[in-house]
C-alpha cells in the first residue's frame, strides 16, 4: 500500500502574502469546518481503534468520540472496531449492511502512521488503497484517512496538555517530554512524536524538549538522566489513558513500583506533581482523551479529500 | 432488486422487527421484552434475573452507552474483554428503548455486529474464515501462530471456546480448507446456529454466531506455542 504523506505544516511566519501552505491550510480548515456541520447521510464513519484485552479504558476514548459525532446526526451510521475487542475489525461486512449507505469514511483513532495504519487496518478491513470499492456490500466506497495523530492540531492540544497538568510552573525552567509508544516493527511509530517534538522546540517556550519512548531510545524510563530541569512535564502521545499510559508508563517513570488497577478502577487519577531524583516530575493524562478528538476525527475525513 | 426491497432485505432493524415478531426474544444472554402502553418500548435485562420483581433490578435508561458499561465488567466486577463470554453481570434493567433503532443499538453494544453477523447469514452473505486462513495472515508477535500444530489447535479451540465458561458464539469456521472441524472436543451443538448455547434450552433464541476465529483466540494460540499456558501469561499480550 502506497505510504500517504502528512497534511501540510502550518506555517508560523509573519509574511503578508499568504503562502500556497497558508492557502491549503485555509481550505483544508473550511473544508473541515464543512464536514463538522452538513450531514452526510450516505455515509457512515468507522472509528478504528487499538482496545484492549486486559485494560477496560482503552477503547473508552474511541466509544467516546463515536457517540459525541453520533448525536451530532451527521452519518448515516457511526461505528467503532478494534484490534483487541470487539466488534472486531474483521466484522466489517457486518456493519453497514443498509444499500442507501454509499460511503464509509475510515478514520484510525491512533497517533502515528506506523505498523497498524500500514500493515494492520488495511489487511484486516481489506483495503487496497485510500480507496477501496466493494462488490459486497454493492458499490460501497470505503475510504482510509490519516490517523488523528497526523492531524496538525496536535501540536497545540499537547501544549495545552502541558500547560493544564503543571499550571503556573514556568516553562524555561521545565522539560516538556512527548512520550510515545516506538516500535522495531515499523520505522515510522515514532515519527509523529518526533515532528510533535519540533514543532514545540521550534516555539522556543520550554527549556527542553524531547521525544521518548517505551521500546525504543531514548527510553522515557531515563527521564531523569535526560533532562536537567527542576520541572519536568511528561505528556503521553497515547490515545487512551490504557495499559501503557496508565499502567506501564509510570512504573517506567517511577511514579509506581508496580502496575496499579486501570484508571477507571481507580478511586483518584494521579496527583501532580511528584517529586522523584530531586525534580518536579508532572504526568499527564493521554492526549487521545481529549474531547476535540472528536472534530479531528471529522477532519480527517475531509483532509483524504484535500490529498 | 429495487433499493427498497435491499433495504429491507439487509436493515438489520427491519430483521430484528421479524425476529421479534417471532417470538425471538433472547439473544445470548440477554432477555428482551415488549413493555405494554404507556411505558411502550422494549426492556432489556439478564435472562437468569427474568423471574425477579422489577423492584429489585437497577433501572438504567441511558441506551446504548449505559449497555457498553453494562457490558465491560462481570458481577465480580472484572473486565469483559470478550462480550460473547458467558458472565454478563446480573441485576440490572435497560429501559426507555423506546423504538427499534434504540433496542439495535443497546444489543450491539452488549454483543457488537453479533445482529448483524446473524442477518448476514440469514441472507446467505456471512462471509466465514477458516481458523489457518486467519492463522497464515497474521504478523509481526502473532506470525508465529502459524506454527500450530493440528493438535493444537483442536486442544486450543476445544478449552477456549466452549460454551460452559468460555464463550457463548456458535462456530461456523473450519479448521482449515479442507473442511476440518473447529475442534473434535466441541460438542456438535456447538456448531449448530438453532442450538441455545446458555444451555437454558431455548428454542427461540438467537444465536451469537462465529464467522472467524476473534483476536483472543489468535493471541490464546501464540502463548500455546511459547509456552505460556496459563491465563494470566496470556492476558499480558495485548498488542
Amino acid at each position: 500500500m502506497q505510504e500517504r504523506g502528512g497534511l501540510a505544516r502550518e506555517k508560523r511566519g509573519k509574511t503578508q502574502k499568504k503562502n500556497p501552505a497558508e492557502i491549503s491550510r485555509f481550505f483544508a480548515s473550511f473544508a473541515g469546518y464543512l464536514l463538522r456541520v452538513i450531514p452526510k447521510l450516505d455515509a457512515a464513519l468507522l472509528i478504528v481503534g487499538h482496545g484492549s484485552t486486559v485494560n477496560p479504558d482503552s477503547s473508552a476514548p474511541s466509544l467516546a468520540h463515536a457517540a459525541t459525532i453520533r448525536r451530532r446526526g451527521l452519518f448515516a451510521e457511526v461505528a467503532c472496531v478494534f484490534w483487541k475487542e470487539e466488534p472486531a475489525l474483521r466484522d466489517w461486512p457486518l456493519l453497514f449492511p443498509d444499500p442507501t449507505i454509499h460511503d464509509i469514511f475510515v478514520v484510525p483513532n491512533f497517533i502515528s502512521e506506523g505498523y497498524f495504519t500500514q500493515t494492520i487496518i488495511p489487511r484486516e478491513l481489506e483495503l487496497t488503497g485510500d480507496l477501496t470499492e466493494r462488490d459486497f456490500p454493492a458499490g460501497q466506497r470505503w475510504h482510509y484517512c490519516p490517523p488523528v495523530g497526523n492531524h496538525p492540531a496536535m501540536t497545540e492540544l499537547l501544549l495545552q496538555r502541558a500547560r493544564e497538568v503543571a499550571p503556573g510552573v514556568p516553562e524555561r525552567e521545565t522539560s516538556l517530554l512527548i512520550v510515545g509508544h516506538g516500535t522495531g516493527l515499523n520505522d515510522n511509530s515514532a515519527v509523529a512524536a518526533k515532528q510533535q517534538v519540533a514543532a514545540i522546540a521550534a516555539l522556543d517556550r520550554y527549556a527542553a524538549v524531547l521525544s521518548t519512548y517505551m521500546e525504543e531510545p531514548p527510553h522515557i524510563a531515563d527521564w531523569a538522566k535526560l533532562t536537567d530541569t527542576p520541572n519536568v512535564v511528561v505528556v503521553p502521545f497515547f490515545i487512551s489513558d490504557g495499559l501503557h499510559s496508565y499502567q506501564d508508563i509510570p512504573v517506567l517513570l517511577g511514579l509506581e513500583p508496580e502496575p496499579t488497577a486501570a484508571a477507571s478502577q481507580q478511586a483518584v487519577f494521579r496527583q501532580n506533581p511528584r517529586h522523584l531524583h530531586g525534580r518536579a516530575l508532572y504526568y499527564a493524562s493521554a492526549i487521545g482523551t481529549e474531547p476535540r478528538f472528536a472534530d479531528i476525527i471529522l477532519e480527517q475525513t475531509a483532509a483524504l479529500a484535500l490529498a | 432488486m429495487d433499493q427498497d426491497a435491499a433495504r429491507l432485505l439487509f436493515s438489520l432493524d427491519a430483521a430484528l422487527a421479524r425476529w421479534l415478531a417471532a417470538a425471538r426474544m433472547r439473544l445470548g444472554q440477554i432477555q428482551m421484552e415488549t413493555l405494554p402502553p404507556p411505558q411502550a418500548g422494549f426492556r432489556l435485562r439478564h435472562h437468569d434475573d427474568a423471574g425477579r420483581p422489577h423492584e429489585e433490578l437497577a433501572l438504567f435508561t441511558g441506551g446504548a452507552d449505559d449497555a457498553v458499561e453494562l457490558a465491560r465488567y462481570d458481577d465480580a466486577g472484572n473486565y469483559r474483554p470478550l462480550k460473547t463470554a458467558p458472565n454478563l453481570r446480573h441485576g440490572w434493567r435497560l429501559e426507555a428503548l423506546p423504538d427499534l433503532p434504540a433496542l439495535r443499538r443497546a444489543l450491539d453494544a452488549f454483543y457488537p455486529a453479533r445482529l448483524g453477523a446473524l442477518l448476514a447469514f440469514e441472507n446467505g452473505r456471512l462471509p466465514v474464515t477458516p481458523l489457518r486462513e486467519t492463522l497464515a495472515r497474521q504478523t509481526g508477535m502473532y506470525r508465529i501462530t502459524q506454527k500450530l500444530t493440528d493438535a493444537q489447535a483442536d486442544a486450543l479451540v476445544g478449552r477456549f471456546c466452549r460454551s460452559d465458561g468460555g464463550c457463548l458464539r456458535t462456530i461456523l469456521w473450519r479448521r482449515d480448507l479442507a473442511g476440518t472441524p473447529a475442534s473434535s472436543h466441541l460438542p456438535p451443538e456447538k456448531f449448530e446456529p438453532a442450538f441455545d448455547q446458555t444451555g437454558h434450552g431455548e428454542t427461540r433464541s438467537l444465536p451469537l454466531l462465529c464467522q472467524e476465529a476473534c483476536n483472543l483466540l489468535v493471541a490464546e494460540a501464540r502463548a500455546v506455542i511459547k509456552g505460556e499456558r496459563t491465563a494470566a501469561a496470556a492476558s499480558a499480550v495485548d498488542c
